[in-house]
């Protein structure tokens, strides 16, 4: 929000220039829906959002796991 | 309002905001340190801080960053829905504040298993907070190019309100 509207702009060019819904919006949405079907998909899966779900430690197999 | 309190409302939402997107990549930073570190006192550190860390620094700016974002919507021509970028910036912030308020059940038993002598180093290290991390700064990100770049497009919404003040007859 580093900018905004200028006060003189004229209310018909703003609406004029962005009738119905730009492109970006249509990508941004389906993108925003993918992330979320995933998240929920995740919690579902891993019953729910904790230590114990997706974010399952690394027993055996961490990087560096013998450390001094 | 003020145009001064507008420029310290903005201020504000900016350095809330920049700073939120720093805290997440020192967190991805913490995040891979505990996953490669060969010291076993540097791993558990750094499982043990994230809690404390997110509680005093992430969450003050995720919901610093949502409020003074409110507020600017509500004080400057932009408002809150009328625009779809803006429209959008709140969304991402709504999501990734929500998401790391539920995460903090994950930073506390994180730090409970590293608080555990007993726990083998290997259970301590988490690749969770690596993945969440790098899904904040891409949110972030998405949300810092959409307050640049400002795309064009009204909502529905904004579209009837320039509508009316189209219709308005002009006061002289």
């Amino acid at each position: 929000m580093a900018s905004e509207p200028r006060e003189d702009q004229s209310p018909a060019e703003e609406a004029g220039a962005t009738t119905g819904v730009p492109r970006w919006v249509k990508i941004f949405a389906i993108i925003a829906v993918v992330v979320i079907v995933i998240v929920i998909v995740v919690a579902i899966v891993g019953d729910g959002h904790g230590p114990s779900r997706h974010s399952s430690p690394l027993k055996g197999g961490g990087v560096g796991q013998h450390g001094t | 309002v003020s145009p001064l309190a507008r420029k310290l409302a903005f201020t504000a939402h900016v350095s809330f905001s920049v700073g939120w997107f720093g805290a997440v990549a020192a967190f991805l930073g913490l995040s891979i340190v505990g996953l490669t570190s060969q010291h076993e006192e540097t791993v558990r550190g750094v499982y043990l801080v994230m809690e404390p860390a997110a509680w005093f620094v992430l969450i003050p700016l995720a919901i610093g960053s949502l409020v003074s974002g409110l507020v600017q919507g509500l004080v400057t021509p932009w408002g809150l829905a009328r625009h779809y970028w803006v429209l959008a910036k709140l969304l991402i912030n709504v999501f990734a504040t929500t998401l790391l308020l539920v995460y903090m059940r994950t930073f506390s038993a994180m730090a409970n298993v590293a608080a555990d002598d007993q726990a083998e180093l290997g259970t301590v290290r988490n690749i969770s907070p690596v993945f969440h991390a790098a899904l904040a700064l891409v949110l972030l990100l998405a949300a810092t190019v959409l307050a640049v770049y400002k795309p064009r497009g009204l909502t529905p919404y904004g579209q009837r309100r320039s509508q009316t003040r189209l219709a308005r007859p002009v006061r002289r």
